[in-house]
């Protein structure tokens, strides 16, 4: 009997191991199969490595970011430097752990060229030995901490953590006659953002201490007790750092209780598919941002006319922007490298691309490998039945 | 003192409407624990697919949710049984296989609901006339919260006495108390058994369906609502319906209250409380079961 029990238990244990190897092979499928080395000067096809999350909650983001990389593909005749380009994705997963296997599989595996994607910044701690190590660049289009400095190989087309709150900083200080309250996510995100926003406001301008609301191990899911002492606070305006469901639920509980103060807060806040379930709560917020999907040049006429075509796409995000930058990054340091195309010499030409025709509008990698960038004030406005971050102002350059 | 009660009268109403929303969750987790000793890890799952459930059904009107309710209480006893019946063979086999096999499932439904959502938190939306708020006392309160607090309320008394003063009830309880005196008297206990599964299966997807709009359907959901169902569990003690009401009660307004005069210590405060009442009645304040 207790043997019948086991067997049954072993089976269970063996199909429950299918189910979850199924989406990752699902993830690394497509074009891995090829059997040409990823280098080489041979004129063939190149492989480039997107680690990006195909399971768990940044799902969402990475969805964007494949979609601007493959975007910039198709413009482009699926090549990079007058190179067919063989996409590998890897699924990134939610935590480090599962974001160093994806690593190591296009690393040494699939011998990449480059690498591009990374949305978790706790990934992409557990990742910078291995990329520095194995010397093979990595445009990354998300994740950028504070504390990532001094690499070789790692360069980023998003923006460093705490730039949103720097430039929200030096924009309230200039304009408020009050105090601004301060509230994040209890992560090293939300810290470095408000520490921005500090480095920026000044100091009488800043409503008591920053309030900190537990993110581990259970993100902070009712806001009423905080919100509550916002409101009877005599603060002039609120900063915050939300993402995600955090973000879905900040919102819609600020207008739900009755706070009437006006909100600022870093991009993501309102960022891609969380401003549709927030809705109407979402009016009339203030967003810093290096991206609007309405801002009028030629490069964003044509990225976020040929992005809203896709099906199901929706309105092009930030994290889509920037994996469109990475592929641009990459179609012009595989030109300049040329004929002797190695990981080692990519990385020597990224650092000789200058500036970058980006949807964002211009700019160039700085010393930090992260964008020397323009940045935003956007506010979330109705446009044509539909809520989007609208452009309102440039706020300030930083990088 | 009436200005303290004024400054955290939001808080405090607020804190009786998760009291309510956990206790739709650990009433069911507690007396399968009590009675079985089945410990059901995948009771977060429930509430998931409730709130997903709600958020695919809701059409902005009252039809919706009424669709929703009995959409939630098909789903309830579907998955309260099928729970049961998996778990059955398990039953002498300790809680660490029951654990294993109930934490894969909530893992298989979590992933399920990702690849079914997108992954992103989705809103699910109460009834058109109940979407803002309304202004009592000088307070601003979602309209929403308080015909929950209202339904919930009645939910939670229909349960307390059908548990407490049914005939039913009593049979619930005796085997809580003692499952093989009662399986001597004759009474098939395993009947009773799959009952008190999917009965608390029900209130679980319920929970989700009413709960949705307070704490909708996002990846990661169902952990949060397991975890402060098991401290719920804990601080009222097993196989008690108002065990599970009271630890409701006061989780609520821990989680509310406490984290509105000490924010600082918002982390710590649940636990905090969770250890006071473990240090000074470790089965919990209402414990229906004996001690080994």
């Amino acid at each position: 009997m207790s043997q019948l029990d086991r067997r049954q238990a072993l089976k269970l244990f063996a199909g429950l191991g299918a189910a979850a190897a199924v989406p990752s092979l699902a993830a690394c499928g497509g074009s891995s199969l090829s059997e040409d080395s990823g280098s080489g000067s041979s004129g063939g096809p190149i492989k480039i490595g997107m680690l990006a999350p195909q399971s768990g909650v940044y799902k969402v983001i990475g969805d964007d970011m494949i979609n601007g990389f493959k975007l910039y593909l198709q413009l482009h005749g699926n090549k990079l430097g007058g190179r067919e380009v063989d996409l590998i994705i890897a699924d990134e997963g939610e935590t480090g752990d599962s974001g160093r296997a994806g690593a190591e599989k296009l690393l040494k595996q699939d011998k990449v060229l480059a690498m591009t994607g990374v949305v978790s910044s706790a990934v992409m701690g557990a990742i910078v030995d291995m990329v520095e190590t194995a010397q093979v660049p990595l445009v990354g289009s998300n994740a950028s901490p504070t504390t990532l400095q001094g690499v070789t190989y790692i360069w980023r087309t998003s923006y460093v953590n705490d730039e949103p709150g720097k430039a929200l900083g030096e924009y309230l200080g200039r304009t408020l006659k009050g105090t601004v309250y301060c509230i994040a996510a209890d992560y090293q995100a939300g810290k470095d953002e408000v520490n921005g926003l500090l480095s920026t406001l000044p100091k009488d301008k800043l409503y008591g201490d920053p309030v900190y609301t537990p993110f581990a191990p259970n993100p902070t899911t009712n806001f009423q007790p905080y919100l509550t002492a916002i409101k009877q606070s005599d603060a002039e305006a609120v900063f915050c750092f939300y993402a995600g469901s955090s973000a879905v639920e900040f919102v819609k509980q600020y207008k739900q209780f009755g706070v009437n103060k006006r909100l600022y807060a870093p991009g993501f806040l309102t960022e891609g598919k969380v401003i549709e379930s927030q809705g109407d709560a979402a009016l009339g917020i203030f967003t810093s941002m290096n991206y609007a999907a309405d801002l009028d040049n030629p490069a964003n006429r044509t990225f976020a006319s040929e992005y809203q075509k896709q099906p199901g796409w929706g309105i092009p995000t930030t994290y889509a922007m920037a994996s469109y930058d990475a592929a641009a990054v990459l179609d012009k340091a595989i030109t300049i490298a040329g004929d002797d195309l190695t990981p080692q010499s990519l990385n020597a030409a990224i650092g000789k691309i200058g500036q970058i025709d980006s949807p964002r509008g211009a700019w160039q990698f700085n010393q930090n490998r992260t964008p020397l960038q323009k940045w935003y004030l956007r506010e979330v406005r109705r446009d044509g039945g539909v809520l989007s971050n609208v452009l309102v102002s440039e706020l300030t350059t930083l990088g | 003192m009436v200005g303290w009660f004024d400054a955290y009268a939001v808080s405090i109403v607020d804190g009786i409407a998760f009291g309510l929303l956990y206790f739709t969750l650990a009433v069911g987790l507690s007396l399968v624990f009590g009675m079985m000793d089945v410990l059901n890890l995948a009771h977060g799952t429930l509430y998931l697919a409730g709130a997903y459930l709600a958020y695919a059904l809701s059409d902005g009107g009252w039809g919706g949710l009424v669709l929703g309710l009995a959409a939630g209480i098909a789903v309830g006893l579907g998955g309260g049984a099928l729970l049961a019946a998996m778990t059955q063979p398990l039953a002498h086999r300790g809680h660490l296989d029951q654990a294993l096999l109930t934490l894969g499932l909530s893992i298989v439904g979590a992933e399920v609901f990702l690849l079914a959502s997108g992954g992103e938190p989705l809103p699910a939306e109460p009834p058109a006339g109940l979407r803002g708020s309304v202004e009592v006392l000088g307070h601003v309160y979602p309209a929403y919260r308080l015909l929950f607090i209202g339904v919930a309320g009645v939910l939670a008394l229909a349960v307390y006495l059908a548990f407490e003063r049914s005939s039913l009830g009593a049979l619930v309880r005796a085997t809580v108390a003692d499952r093989d005196m009662v399986r001597t008297l004759g009474v098939d206990t395993r009947r009773v058994l799959f009952g008190v599964f999917a009965v608390g299966a029900v209130l679980a997807v319920v929970g989700g369906v009413l709960g949705a709009p307070i704490l909708g359907p996002a990846p990661g959901i169902d952990g949060h609502v397991l975890v402060m169902s098991l401290v719920v569990v804990v601080i009222g003690g097993l196989g008690s319906v108002r065990g599970a009401l009271l630890g409701a009660l006061l989780v609520g307004q821990v989680d509310t209250l406490g984290r509105a005069i000490a924010p600082d210590y918002a982390a710590f405060l649940l636990f905090g409380a969770m250890f006071v009442v473990l240090a000074v009645r470790p089965g919990g304040l209402i414990s229906m079961v004996k001690s080994a």
